[in-house]
This record gives C-alpha cells, sequence and structure tokens, in this order.
C-alpha cells in the first residue's frame, strides 16, 4: 500500500491537476485523500486480466 | 382523511371520476406546505403556478380530455431537476443566480402527463452526502430527513406532495425514502433520462419516483420513461427470492433485521421460493464506489471549485478538492472493478429473481448524530453506514426499490430493499406490494 500524500505533496498534485489549493487547505485536504486513496488502493488486489471499463448497459 | 394525505392512485382516481377538483387537491397541498414547513422540505414553492396549472387542469378534465393518471397530480422535484424559468440551486450558495432555461426531459415529461409542480425540494448540498442536513424528518422532527432527496421524501411523506422526484447515486432516493416511511424507486441504469438534471457523478446518477405506496410508484414511473402504463401483478408463487448470506445483514440493527426477516418470511408464506446467495466482491463495494463518484463529481464541478470554492460548504468543498487527486489509474480501476463486479452481480441474478435485504442498517438517527459504533466497535459515519447498502445497485445499474415495512420502538420507520435484473422493475413492485398488502400499515 503506497503512504499517504503528505501536505506538500497535495499541493503538488493538486496544481499538477489544474485545481491549485491556497495553502490553508493543504492539511485539511491531505486528510482526507488519505482516507479516500486508502480505499481505492484496495483495488489493487484485483487480477483484471483483459477486463475493459464497460459502461453500464440497461439492455444486458 | 384529507386531500394531500391520498395516496396518487386514490387522488388519480377520484380526480378521473370528477369527485376532486385538481384545484382542491392542490390547495389541500399548498395549506400542507404551509403547515408543515418547520421541516423545511422546500426551497421554492411555486404556489401560484400550481393553482394556475390545477385550473387549467380541471378545465380539461371538464372538458373531457383527462390526460392520464398523473392529470392535477400535486407533486414536486428535487432541486437538481430542470423547471424552465425556475432556479435550480442543488442546496447549495454556488447557484444561488441559477435560472434554468429548458426544462428536463423528465419535467417535460410529467407536465406533458398534467402533473402539477408544487415546488422544488431540498437536497443534500448537489447530492453529495446521505443526511439532507437542512430538513427534518417527517416522523419525528429531531431525526434526519435522510438523503440526499431528504426533501422530496419529507415532502411526500408530509402529504406536501403527492408525489416527488429524486435522484440516487449512493441510495440517494431509498435512504431518504425508507427514514421517512414512503416508497422509493431506483430504475435500472439509464431507464429514465438524465438530460438537465445536474450531475454528482455520471455513470452512477439514476432519477426515479418517491411515492406514498408501491402502486403509486407503478404510476409514476411509465410516465418519466416513456413507456405505457401496465398495472402490477400480484402474483409471486414460486418466484425465487435471494436471502443474502453476508453483507446486507452485517452490522445491521437487530430491530432492522427483525422486520426485514419477518418481512422475507411473508412473501415465503405467499408462496415465493427463498434462497440464500453469497453477494460476490462486497470488498470492494465501497472502493468502485469512491473511485468512480469522487473524480467524477470533481469533474463536473471544476470551473466553480476554481472560481468560488468558499461558496460549498466545507464538506462537499473537501471532497471536491479530495477528486482531483485521483488518479486516471485509479480511475480506470474503479471502472473495471465495476464491469467485474457487474458480470459476478448478473450471474448472480440468473439463480434468483430479486435479492432482498435492508434499505439501510438503522433507522433516523438524531441530527447532529455523526457516527454510529457497533457491538463490536466497528466505527462508521452515518452516510457510510446507509451508503453500505445502497450503493451496490447503483454500482451495478440494477433496479431497487424500497418499501416501508415497520417501525422500531421509537416509532421510526424500516425499509425493505429489493434489487432485481435490470430493467425487471415490474417484478421489484410486484414483491413490494404483496409486502404492502400484507403487512399492517407503517404508520398510524
Amino acid at each position: 500500500m503506497s503512504q499517504p500524500l503528505t501536505p506538500a505533496e497535495v499541493a503538488r498534485w493538486a496544481a499538477h491537476a489544474g485545481l491549485p489549493l491556497s495553502p490553508d487547505r493543504h492539511d485539511a485536504v491531505a486528510a482526507v485523500a488519505a482516507r479516500l486513496h486508502s480505499v481505492v488502493a484496495v483495488l489493487r488486489e484485483l487480477d483484471f486480466g483483459d477486463t475493459t471499463p464497460e459502461d453500464v448497459d440497461a439492455s444486458l | 382523511m384529507l386531500p394531500c394525505e391520498l395516496t396518487l392512485v386514490a387522488a388519480s382516481d377520484a380526480v378521473r371520476r370528477r369527485e376532486l377538483s385538481p384545484v382542491e387537491l392542490v390547495e389541500s397541498v399548498l395549506a400542507r406546505v404551509a403547515s408543515v414547513a418547520p421541516l423545511n422540505a422546500y426551497v421554492t414553492v411555486t404556489a401560484e403556478r400550481a393553482l394556475a396549472a390545477a385550473r387549467r387542469a380541471e378545465q380539461e378534465i371538464v372538458a373531457g380530455r383527462w390526460r392520464g393518471p398523473l392529470h392535477g397530480i400535486p407533486m414536486a422535484l428535487k432541486d437538481l431537476i430542470d423547471v424552465a424559468g425556475l432556479p435550480t440551486t442543488a442546496s447549495s450558495r454556488v447557484r444561488a443566480d441559477h435560472v434554468a432555461e429548458v426544462d428536463s426531459t423528465v419535467a417535460a415529461r410529467l407536465a406533458a402527463a398534467g402533473a402539477v409542480l408544487v415546488g422544488k425540494t431540498h437536497t443534500h448540498e448537489f447530492a453529495c452526502g446521505l443526511i439532507t442536513p437542512q430538513t427534518a424528518n417527517a416522523r419525528r422532527a429531531d431525526r434526519i430527513a435522510g438523503g440526499s432527496s431528504g426533501g422530496s421524501a419529507v415532502a411526500v411523506a408530509a402529504g406536501a406532495a403527492t408525489f416527488a422526484l429524486g435522484t440516487d447515486t449512493g441510495g440517494s432516493i431509498r435512504v431518504p425514502a425508507a427514514l421517512n416511511g414512503v416508497v422509493g424507486l431506483k430504475p435500472t441504469y439509464d431507464l429514465v433520462p438524465r438530460d438537465g438534471v445536474v450531475p454528482l457523478s455520471w455513470s452512477l446518477d439514476h432519477v426515479g419516483p418517491l411515492t406514498r405506496t408501491v402502486a403509486d410508484a407503478a404510476l409514476v414511473l411509465p410516465v418519466l420513461t416513456g413507456q405505457e402504463l401496465s398495472t402490477v401483478d400480484r402474483k409471486i408463487t414460486g418466484l425465487r427470492v435471494g436471502v443474502p448470506r453476508d453483507h446486507y445483514f452485517d452490522q445491521v440493527d437487530p430491530e432492522v433485521e427483525g422486520a426485514v426477516r419477518m418481512a422475507i418470511a411473508l412473501l415465503e408464506s405467499l408462496g415465493a421460493r427463498l434462497v440464500d446467495v453469497d453477494i460476490p466482491m462486497t470488498r470492494y463495494f465501497r472502493p468502485i464506489h469512491w473511485g468512480l463518484m469522487v473524480p467524477e463529481a470533481t469533474a463536473y464541478h471544476e470551473r466553480t471549485l476554481l472560481g468560488a470554492p468558499e461558496l460549498y460548504s466545507p464538506e462537499v468543498r473537501v471532497l471536491l478538492e479530495v477528486g482531483a487527486l485521483v488518479s486516471a489509474a485509479d480511475y480506470l480501476r474503479a471502472r473495471r472493478a465495476r464491469t467485474l463486479l457487474r458480470r459476478e452481480w448478473l450471474c448472480l441474478m440468473e439463480t434468483v429473481d430479486v435479492l432482498v435485504a435492508p434499505t439501510t442498517p438503522i433507522t433516523a438517527t438524531p441530527i447532529g448524530h455523526t457516527d454510529v459504533t457497533w457491538p463490536d466497535d466497528f466505527a462508521e459515519t452515518v452516510s457510510e453506514a446507509h451508503a453500505r447498502l445502497s450503493t451496490p445497485a447503483d454500482i451495478t445499474g440494477v433496479p431497487a426499490l424500497t418499501v416501508p415495512i415497520g417501525r422500531d420502538h421509537a416509532g421510526l420507520p424500516i425499509g425493505l430493499q429489493l434489487m432485481g435484473r435490470p430493467l425487471e422493475e415490474d417484478l421489484l413492485l410486484r414483491l413490494g406490494q404483496a409486502c404492502e398488502l400484507e403487512l399492517p400499515p407503517p404508520h398510524p
């Protein structure tokens, strides 16, 4: 499992993503980001093989 | 019984027979809207517009031009749904100056069917939560409404709308419907058009009705889909009802579980065949849901998040800011995992006709009560608790219905959740109606 982003890394990532954060946001966003990343990282366990990211199709 | 307290089926029948004027019905609902105003279900009440529409409906019906079962029926729309000329605030300061230029498809279809808009109902800001903190529960005002379609559920439960529409991305129709003791239907993904509806997450959003009865929902759904009206078949003998061995009964309040088990036993006594099933990939429900929803929400809000982030509430703002930190790799993993989950889920649904489960693990919590701690010390937020049982149907896109089946010791409603195969809403309505007809009324 990867290490949580530090507030400084959060600032750099956010700016890189085109949504820069003011300095007073770094700590709060880092805390929530750590939780989100720890949850979604569980998906790395899956062996996707040739699975495609299909859209949900109501007709199936 | 006051006109505002009638079910949609009863009100519609009375209007069609000209025993009840749409004007009388709308006036009754508007009076109830005023008397329950402290619950804060509505963002905007369109009283004059509603009365004018009711008068037109009355004239048309008297002239023999009855349009169908929604003609002259007062309804409410969650304030994410565009109606031309009215604000769509999403219960957010971000959209304080917004006015919709055209109707959403669902608003246009309801208007064409003659339904009368009473107003726009509160949502948890931009549908980003399962509480709707500004709105109070219709059954006990010291309890949460649930969300995000909290205003719609409260309006229907309180008699302040005969039916309403909501949206469901992680349970936002079913959770408030269950917590307020009304029926909520999340249809199959893409069955009801979403254009003109403010998105939370494009790949998870659904639009559907909240009503007082299952038969009421069966009248609204075909208007939303543009399909033919059909009656709800009552035969359930031989239907295979899947009872989850895992996930849906883990960390569930004993009173909720007891009521749901009783409803399941009732379905068996009516001829349904119970089948124990294992729910696939439960470990991945939350990762998939968060991995899809959060970055999609951020993408939609990108411009306003850059220009005026202070206008969002703190909890919504931080969620949207974090969405920018989800990598494309994580997002694609979530999408691919959804493909796997959906395949597994559809395989499961070949062995049963419906799945039954609690809609929510707990009844409506006190306002301001943010966390739940279970006897084994497992702790989670109230929103996370509710989302556990409702997100699988959003991820997989299968239809899901909640029906009130009882109350806990405090008199708070408990909902039964029924999930089916894609496009088989009729089966859910059939089983839901069986429960509704056989169980004692959930409210005095």
